[in-house]
């Protein structure tokens, strides 16, 4: 039975339908046009296009982050009300391991960057094994000079991919020899990474809860780092 | 429509996730409001990104129990209202989202309702017998408007704040006095020890012939006594100067309200909003309409407060006069009173 994907993680939107492992219908677009109100009219389209009811549909599978704080509750809070009021699985792909299925390739590192703000990413490594993505490590936040520097440390071929990864990178000099970086089109967050993600986590019933999921944020919020640097600041004024 | 629709209602505009049921446009089966109040309090105020990361984590349990508590299943529901301004608008995105897309599941018509209108037809659930053409005062921590409520769809805004909400005022004033958050009904407790006859506040606008406020004067008026006593090593009494702001608020407030019921020969005086909730502002309102011969209503405590009920019966009137929302449907922040 079909499955319904959401990415709204970055300034892509993108919304997929996908049947056992094959692509029914995908609409992504990259406009600047707010997703919170495009996305409902896209899902519904979608479904259209792949000829598919919703009253069919078996899970909905949404991108978790991290990316834009508010791009991922849009999602989230749409993929909810969808699983909920169909009384569905929802399933929550973890942005990066939908990334790492543009590059389904072992012998290759698949490194992320997704915009984290003022030249900072968000970003981890995965490589495929036995024809799955494994993430390798945490995810990270660091600047995309670090990203770089982390791409050429790898002993092995690393394909850039996510929503920032063309823009921020091509234009640089003096890229580590191993360090690809495929079109824009090619390696921006896509929904129907997240439905083959989704598909694969649905058949282990890898399976979330609308009831407590809530997006992978990274980072906390501007207000709370700030009060733990004052509180920080406190503790060593007393200390001293 | 059939009368005794279903209506799922949501709010989540600023810091309370809120869903109910309501059967008619008048009858609430159930209501649920999370609210994060203890969360924002020790940041001093609503901090907008902790806001909606609780709302995404709320939402649905909320409207889970809801449905629980009316003993109705999502088969039920006619009808799905939504708040879609004003708020924040990463808070207000969530309920927006999540009612779009559970209208879309459901197959039911959806309707984005304006939270300030709400606040208005929060009365009516109240007052049963309540119906239009009345005059309504709008005090909220964002707004402070007079409407003149001729029909269940028939607005005229008479006037608003120029500057700072009543509100906004007390948030402020009680966070330079050391007051918790939120500041409203702090200062509302404090001024019932005070003499609000202490201190000699301004009561900006009072005398013009319009329905416009002003508090941002009164506000750094406030400011500017606690700072000048401080200067002068003058220890003051906090309990006086909540109760002297406090009057100069309701003073201007009063004016105004019955002012725009003498223009307008409306017979009946409706309070709405988070200020609401404010002791002092229902009793000298409901002194000055007894004393105009006018009824005055002003809905109950939990019902002041953001509530998903009032968006349901909001929604419900603007249903019944035909109005749906599409898909497109977005979250507008600075959304306001107009005349409809």
């Amino acid at each position: 039975m079909p499955i319904l994907a959401i990415d709204t993680a970055t300034m892509v939107s993108s919304v997929a339908v996908a049947d056992a492992g094959k692509l029914l219908a995908e609409l992504t677009v990259q406009t600047r046009l707010t997703h919170s109100e495009t996305l409902l009219p896209h899902v519904q389209q979608v479904l259209e296009m792949a000829n598919t009811k919703k009253q069919d549909l078996e899970a909905v599978a949404v991108s978790m982050g991290p990316g834009s704080f508010t791009g991922l509750r849009i999602g989230l809070a749409t993929a909810k009300a969808i699983a909920y009021g169909l009384n569905i699985p929802i399933i929550g792909v973890p942005t990066m391991e939908a990334l790492a299925w543009h590059y389904p390739v072992p012998g290759v590192a698949v490194v992320p960057f997704i915009d984290a703000q003022k030249n900072n990413v968000y970003t981890n490594i995965y490589t495929w094994e036995k024809g799955e993505p494994k993430a390798q490590g945490d995810i990270q936040v660091m600047t995309i000079d670090d990203a770089v520097l982390f791409c050429s440390q790898q002993d092995m071929p690393v394909m850039a991919v996510g929503d920032i990864a063309a823009k921020k990178l091509k234009a640089r000099e003096n890229l580590p020899v191993n360090l690809y970086i495929g079109p824009q089109h090619l390696v921006m967050p896509r929904a129907a990474n997240v439905a083959m993600a989704g598909l694969k986590r649905l058949e282990k019933e890898m399976v979330d809860s609308v009831m407590d999921l809530e997006p992978v944020y990274i980072r906390r919020s501007a207000a709370e780092e700030m009060l733990a640097k004052k509180q920080a600041e406190a503790a060593k004024a007393k200390e001293s | 429509m059939k009368e005794n629709m279903i209506t799922l209602a949501i709010e989540s505009s600023c810091d309370e996730t809120s869903a109910a049921i309501l059967r008619g446009g008048r009858e609430v089966v159930s209501l649920v409001i999370s609210t994060q109040i203890p969360i924002h309090q020790k940041f001093g105020g609503v901090v907008p990104e902790i806001a909606s990361r609780k709302h995404i984590v709320n939402i649905m349990p909320v409207i889970e129990e809801t449905l629980q508590k009316a003993k109705l299943e999502l088969k039920d529901i006619d009808q799905i209202a939504v708040t879609y301004g004003p708020g924040l608008v990463g808070a207000l995105l969530v309920g927006v989202s999540a009612a779009k897309a559970l209208a879309f599941t459901l197959d039911v018509p959806l309707i984005g309702v304006n939270h300030l209108e709400g606040h208005i037809f929060a009365n009516f659930l109240s007052h049963p017998d309540l119906k239009p053409p009345f005059m309504a005062l709008v005090v909220s921590g964002g707004h402070t408007s007079l409407v003149h409520v001729k029909d269940y769809n028939s607005f005229k805004l008479m006037g608003q704040t120029r500057d700072d909400a009543a509100g906004e005022a007390f948030d402020k004033v009680a966070r330079v006095m050391g007051l918790p958050y939120p500041g409203g009904p702090q200062i509302d407790k404090l001024a019932k020890e005070g003499n609000p006859l202490a201190i000699d506040f301004p009561q900006a606008m009072k005398n013009e012939e319009n329905f416009e406020f002003s508090f941002s004067g009164l506000k750094s008026a406030v400011l500017n006594y606690l700072n000048s006593m401080q200067q002068k090593h003058i220890e003051i009494n906090k309990a006086d100067v909540a109760a002297s702001f406090q009057h100069s608020v309701i003073e201007v407030l009063i004016a105004k309200a019955m002012q725009a019921v003498q223009e307008s020969h409306c017979d009946t005086l409706v309070l709405a909003g988070g200020v609401a909730a404010n002791s002092s502002l229902e009793s000298r309102l409901r002194e000055a309409a007894d004393k105009a011969g006018i009824r005055f209503c002003f809905p109950n405590k939990l019902l002041c407060t953001d509530n998903a009920a009032m968006i349901g019966c909001r929604g419900y009137y603007k249903a019944l006069a035909g109005f749906k929302s599409d898909y497109y449907l977005n979250a507008v922040p600075g959304l306001g009173l107009e005349d409809l």
